[in-house]
């Protein structure tokens, strides 16, 4: 594979933090990052990212909506 | 009904196709617990189209009646979650297209220049709670989500948050892959910026000049680090920064 510029190695960003491509393609991704600083920082940080969101567990149902969804459907299933 | 437990990310599809059927065969307290399995799905999706809680709620509710209404028109050869999904999707974006202030963004008018990535300093963290509580950790993922516009946030939602396939997510959303695979990247990069700013290292010196010099060429960076050398040390930091702006105007004139 040639070598990749800073553009190609952004655009399989994905790829590569979601642990998909081919093994030369990673190898290829890998080899850049590794001589370049500020893909190497887009790329760990883009995957820091992920994992603060992940963990966050963003948008909790509140207890307020939960219950009116739930006296809601009880009229719903209380139907005949 | 009460509110039970908290249900788990991997929900297996054999028990909700068990609860559908029940629900088929005249036990209507069965959807019960499907509601329960599914609720949280549904409130993030809903959240993810149309942006504040008051919407989400309503698009929410209007979700589980319609599934409870047409739950005979569910085939097993999809997932359950996945028939949800569509029909949550469907009822936000049936919502938001009714506002009357509502603009949708069109991919053709973002350029690729909006997500090139402007920071580009390591983030200060191996464990984010060290920096900030887990509520403020919570609402600062919270609000980058809302901000990102909605074809993206809906990609990264589905993605990132949910963890649907990238197939799944296509699907739900009426999208192709390759489509949904540029609006995941967009937002993820967006989402990195917004989180730098919350997250990564004050930047040295030495970087800062490095990033003014980017733009007009390493040649101009070599000179700062040069001149970086002849500065007095006591002045050290003000004589630097104003050589490297000095350096950049001078090149863009």
């Amino acid at each position: 594979m040639k070598t990749m510029d800073c553009k190609d190695v952004l655009a399989n960003l994905s790829c590569y933090v979601d642990g998909e491509g081919t093994a030369e393609l990673r190898t290829a991704l890998e080899d850049h990052i590794s001589r370049c600083r500020r893909c190497r920082v887009v790329f760990d940080t883009t995957g820091m990212m992920l994992k603060i969101v992940t963990d966050a567990e963003p948008f909790e149902v509140p207890l307020s909506v939960s219950a009116r969804l739930y006296a809601r459907l009880e009229k719903i299933l209380s139907e005949v | 009904m009460q509110r039970g437990e908290r249900p788990n990310r991997a929900v297996p599809d054999e028990d909700d196709f068990l609860l559908v059927d029940r629900v088929l065969a005249g036990d209507r307290r069965a959807f019960e617990p499907l509601v329960r399995r599914h609720e949280r799905r549904v409130f993030r999706v809903t959240i993810a189209v149309l942006g504040n809680i008051e919407d989400a709620e309503e698009a929410m509710q209007d979700t589980f009646v319609k599934a409870f209404r047409h739950l005979d028109q569910f085939r097993k050869e999809a997932r359950f979650t996945t028939w949800l999904t569509r029909i949550a999707i469907n009822e936000a974006i049936q919502k938001r297209n009714a506002r009357k202030n509502f603009m949708p963004l069109a991919e053709a008018e973002t350029t690729e220049q909006q997500f090139a990535p402007r920071r580009h300093e390591s983030w200060k963290m191996s464990n984010p709670e060290q920096l900030y509580g887990k509520q403020e950790i919570h609402q600062i993922v919270e609000n980058a989500i809302q901000l990102l516009p909605e074809i993206y946030r809906e990609a990264f939602v589905l993605r990132d948050v949910e963890e649907l396939s990238a197939e799944e997510a296509a699907e739900v959303l009426g999208i192709t892959v390759p489509a949904l695979k540029s609006r995941l990247l967009r937002a993820r990069l967006m989402m990195r910026e917004t989180l730098a700013e919350k997250f990564e290292e004050p930047p040295t010196l030495k970087a800062k000049i490095v990033h003014k010099a980017v733009d007009v060429g390493t040649a101009v960076a070599m000179r700062l680090m040069r001149a970086a050398g002849r500065q007095g040390r006591n002045h050290e930091d003000d004589g630097l920064q104003g050589c490297a702006c000095e350096f950049v105007v001078l090149r863009r004139r």
